[in-house]
């Protein structure tokens, strides 16, 4: 028992995935606040760690600093004592030069900080130098300025002082330390030792202390005089000053403390500790944003197993998934509309399905077994199932294997489509295709359809094969149908040059003669679009050989007809022309014997007479009108076409067709346009035409209203060959099975017609390569319309 | 006054016919008068109008059997000749059955107009007297009374005096004062001569 295991591990592919989780914004911003406090702590400690490292370094140096002073001062007691020492043995004559010399030499030997000590008299000049090598002044050297003004200042108070700074020979900051000597209370003169500040502080400061602190001297004006260093300490914070209250010179010591390692140490911590903390903010963004990501992901994943569930569910094909076992593992909504079966009656079953229907076991197992070996054809299975119900219907199976993330295959994708109305669809289609080629082939018109492009008959009827051959299906058109084509130049469009939308086309439609059989065709040809979408020409040929034969017999007849439809209608005209005669004749009778009633009473006017002579002549020259007319008319001429202007054929025709036009009240109207071209015609024939359809169209109004009794005659030009002449009636018009025979011989709507006049009409206008046509008017009435060729334009 | 001139009322539309018989009947002293249509016949018309009318048979918008159909609806008597072409003839008698007066065919002699003109004009003048005379005995029936005219038509009708004293029921003695008045008023002496006069009006 393998299978529910597999069975269950499967199923995991389409188990629903877990909700999404609530998003808490606010579960992200504690570890940014955690840190931010961390990080303030760690500054506050390090803070107070330094605040207290430099109450320490302040102490030190405090205790250094007075540890200095009292050096200093110290030393300087003791050059004051010295001198003083020597003051005394002066003041009382006991020192001599020698033993000066001795003493002050040992002195400034062990003194390095003073270069010299003098004698000086009370002008300033100086009488003795010890010790003797010493270059820092010579006897006989008068003081100057500062020093002798300190001199006096010493001399004048009586008590040792300092002079103010001054730079020694060996450009060292000096001053002088000076001791007046009285004797009996007048001034001898004074002691003074020239001490340099720097040895000074060199000798009297450890180096130590020298290393650790900047010292700088200032004097009472807050001047700098010396420093120790020339590397100013920037950081002030650790000093102290001193005042060493030399007097006359007060001077004050700076000393600031050097910082050990340098100005960024102290803030070296915090900027670990800041940039950590940075650190640590930028691991926990990019931590969010990974999540983010992942979130979004998840989502993105969410939506499309939701998208793919619904597709699997929506969709019109049913889908089954079956394990490596033939176990289903899945169902989409469309399997178990089509079976009628819940998912849960499906997953987990292996076959026999519950859908099987019992006749077909054998079959669908045979089938099951080929599709799990991977043998299933990739057309599918054509199979018959059973619904829930027991209906039983044909569907098509396809196989897929089902192939999960690692690229194993897990077992079998079965597709099914309903397949009993397309089925039912492809017969209907089979038979309605049947019943079209019977149609098609049942036609004795010859139908084909050829490719423009490649020429290629892609279609053609039972008729057209008995014509040109049973094989002619995929034969280049142009050679099949080589003796019965019209001429490229025939075409109205070339169906090449033919786009899109052009179609559907017409590009032919006219008469041909099989040039092998001698059978004529009636030849219609479109363009189309092709079930494919090329161009096709489609053409209808049908066989026009016997009507051919049958118009030429009725051509031969009609001509006959013409010749006695000549005769009848001279009969007409002269009965037509007799009466009219009647008129003149009559006036003309009436003037002579009314001249003559009067002659004979012999109760005349001359000039009455004369009028009525003259009157009765003008008659008789109105009856040689028409006499003149007649025989025009009569006289026989064989068919002539010459140029004529179309003018004089309307003129001539009206002239004929008035007498019935005034008998009748008819209001002729002739409307032509200007500069028409001359036609080449019988002038004759197409006065007989004019006048026929002019006699007709004056007789339909026969009974209409006075006012109505108009008739036009109008001319265009119908195209570059042929002239439009039109000639309308008010009248009733003609009924619709009327205007289909009107033309056909011995058919009349008239009483006392023959019907052969439009018949010989059509005959003589076609003689003439034109058309005759009748067409009713929207206003009423109706418009025989007829072409004739006109002049052709010769250079 | 023109009832007492005849005069020939000539209709044609073909002008040099119209003038041309104008000439011709002119020449023999005859009043004429012209018309190009029957319209404008039937306008100028009136009932006194004596004479004759010449009517072309042929004629655009009012053809001449059509103003002959609309002058006896009028009631007219004018005698009518008309004027047909050639193959008229068939229409023209056609409308001789129907009371026309006569037809002349075209071209004719003038002495066959002239006679058949003449013919018309004492047709006419004799038909006027009639009409006069008709005139005078239809007045005096005017003057009968209602009575008196019932009596008169019994008495026409052969009746007695008896009789017609029983049909009306009234006595003899009125039905004769009644017959002598009407031989009075109608100017007439014996019965025969009232018969004759009631018949002409009839």
């Amino acid at each position: 028992m393998v299978g529910p295991g597999r069975a269950a591990k499967n199923q995991t592919m389409f188990i629903r995935p877990p909700p999404s989780q609530p998003k808490q914004a606010w579960l992200w911003l504690a570890p940014y606040f955690a840190i931010g406090v961390f990080a303030l702590a760690m500054l506050v400690v390090t803070a107070l760690l330094q605040w207290r490292e430099q109450d320490t370094a302040r102490s030190a140096l405090e205790g250094d600093m007075h540890w200095a002073e009292r050096t200093i001062e110290n030393r300087l007691r003791a050059h004051q004592d010295f001198l003083a020492e020597l003051g005394r043995e002066q003041e009382f004559k006991q020192l001599t030069y020698e033993s000066f010399q001795v003493k002050a030499s040992r002195y400034v030997e062990e003194n390095p900080e003073i270069s010299a000590i003098i004698w000086v008299d009370t002008d300033g000049k100086v009488d003795w130098v010890a010790p003797n090598e010493s270059n820092a002044t010579f006897v006989g050297d008068q003081l100057t300025e500062m020093r002798l003004a300190a001199l006096q200042e010493a001399l004048r108070t009586r008590r040792p002082l300092f002079s103010v700074d001054y730079l020694n020979a060996k450009q060292q900051r000096s001053h002088d330390l000076i001791l007046p000597v009285q004797r009996s209370s007048s001034d001898i003169g004074a002691f003074i030792a020239l001490q340099s500040l720097e040895t000074l502080l060199r000798t009297t400061l450890p180096t130590i202390f020298t290393a650790r602190y900047s010292l700088s001297v200032v004097d009472a004006r807050n001047r700098e005089v010396y420093s120790n260093s020339s590397v100013k300490p920037t950081d002030r914070r650790i000093s102290g000053s001193i005042n060493l209250d030399l007097p006359n010179n007060p001077l004050g010591l700076n000393i600031i403390a050097y910082r050990g390692g340098g100005a960024w140490l102290p803030f070296l911590p915090a900027a670990l500790i800041v940039i950590l903390t940075l650190i640590a903010s930028g691991t926990l963004v990019q931590l969010r944003r990974h999540a983010q990501g992942r979130a979004e992901t998840e989502e993105k994943l969410r939506d499309a197993y939701a998208f793919r569930q619904a597709m699997a569910q929506s969709m019109v094909t049913g889908l089954r998934a079956i394990d490596l076992n033939g176990r289903i593992t899945f169902v989409n909504a469309a399997f178990c509309r089509m079976t009628g079966f819940d998912e849960n009656e499906l997953v987990g079953i292996a076959p026999p399905y519950p859908y099987w229907p019992a006749e077909e076991f054998t079959k669908l197992q045979h089938n099951i077994d080929l599709a799990l070996a991977g043998q299933a054809p990739a057309s599918g299975f054509e199979m018959r199932i059973m619904r829930k119900s027991g209906e039983r219907f044909d569907v098509r199976l396809y196989f897929s294997p089902l192939i999960d993330t690692h690229g194993q295959q897990i077992g079998w994708m079965a597709s099914m489509n309903d397949i009993t109305e397309p089925k039912r669809i492809r017969v209907e289609l089979e038979r309605a295709h049947e019943r079209f080629v019977t149609v098609i082939d049942g036609l004795d018109t010859a139908v084909h359809v050829a490719a423009v492009d490649s020429g290629e008959i892609l279609f053609a009827n039972r008729a057209f094969q008995n014509i040109f051959g049973f094989d002619t299906v995929g034969r280049d058109s142009a050679l099949v149908t080589a003796a019965c084509r019209p001429a490229p130049e025939l075409l109205s469009a070339q169906p090449g040059d033919l786009s899109a939308d052009d179609l559907p086309c017409e590009i032919f439609d006219g008469e041909i003669q099989h040039a092998l059989s001698g059978h004529w065709y009636h030849l219609h040809e479109r363009a189309i679009r092709w079930v494919d979408g090329r161009t096709v020409r489609v053409q209808i040929a049908a066989d026009i050989t016997d009507k051919k034969r049958i118009d030429e017999v009725n051509l031969q007849q009609q001509k006959r007809l013409e010749q006695t439809s000549r005769l009848i209608t001279m009969g007409e005209m002269a009965s037509s022309l007799a009466h009219e005669l009647n008129q003149p004749l009559s006036a003309i009778a009436n003037y002579c014997a009314g001249c003559i009633k009067r002659m004979q009473a012999g109760n005349y006017r001359f000039e009455d007479l004369l009028a009525a002579m003259q009157k009765a002549s003008d008659q008789a020259e109105r009856a040689g009108k028409i006499i003149r007319r007649m025989r025009d008319m009569v006289k026989k001429s064989d068919p002539n076409r010459q140029p004529i202007a179309l003018e004089e054929i309307v003129d001539e025709a009206r002239a004929f067709a008035d007498i019935e036009a005034q008998r009748t009240g008819t209001q002729i109207s002739v409307e032509l346009p200007e500069n028409l071209p001359r036609i080449v015609v019988d002038r004759i024939m197409i006065e007989q035409v004019l006048l026929n359809l002019v006699k007709n169209a004056i007789e339909s109004m026969s009974d209409v209203p006075f006012e109505r009794r108009r008739l036009f005659i109008r001319a265009r030009l119908a195209d570059e060959r042929m002239l439009e002449v039109a000639v309308s009636d008010q009248g009733h018009g003609l009924a619709e099975e009327d205007i289909e025979k009107i033309f056909a011989p011995f058919y009349t709507t008239k009483a006392e017609g023959m019907g052969i006049g439009l018949a010989i009409c059509r005959s003589i206008i076609e003689f003439h390569q034109g058309r005759l046509w009748v067409e009713p008017q929207r206003e009423g009435g109706t418009v025989f319309r007829f072409t004739v060729p006109i002049e052709e334009e010769h250079e | 006054m023109s009832e007492q001139t005849p005069t020939i009322y000539l209709v044609d539309d073909d002008e040099a016919m119209r003038d041309s018989m104008t000439w011709l009947l002119e020449g023999e002293g005859y009043r004429v008068a012209c018309f190009s249509s029957g319209e404008s016949f039937l306008h100028a018309r009136r009932d006194d109008m004596r004479g004759c009318l010449v009517l072309d048979v042929r004629m655009p918008e009012m053809s001449g059997l059509e103003l002959h159909e609309k002058l006896d609806a009028l009631g007219s008597q004018l005698p009518i000749i008309f004027v047909t072409g050639h193959g008229d003839v068939p229409m023209a008698v056609g409308a001789l059955q129907r009371g026309a007066c006569d037809f002349i065919e075209k071209p004719f002699h003038n002495e066959d107009l002239l006679s058949r003109i003449h013919r018309a004009l004492e047709l006419d003048s004799e038909l006027a007297s009639r009409r006069q005379r008709d005139g005078a005995i239809s007045h005096r029936l005017e003057q009968l009374t209602q009575r008196e005219s019932e009596v008169m038509q019994l008495v026409v009708a052969g009746k007695l005096n008896k009789q017609i004293a029983d049909t009306l029921n009234i006595s003899m003695k009125t039905v004769e004062a009644h017959r002598a008045r009407v031989m009075e008023k109608m100017g007439v002496r014996t019965l025969a001569e009232l018969v004759k006069a009631v018949m002409t009006v009839k």
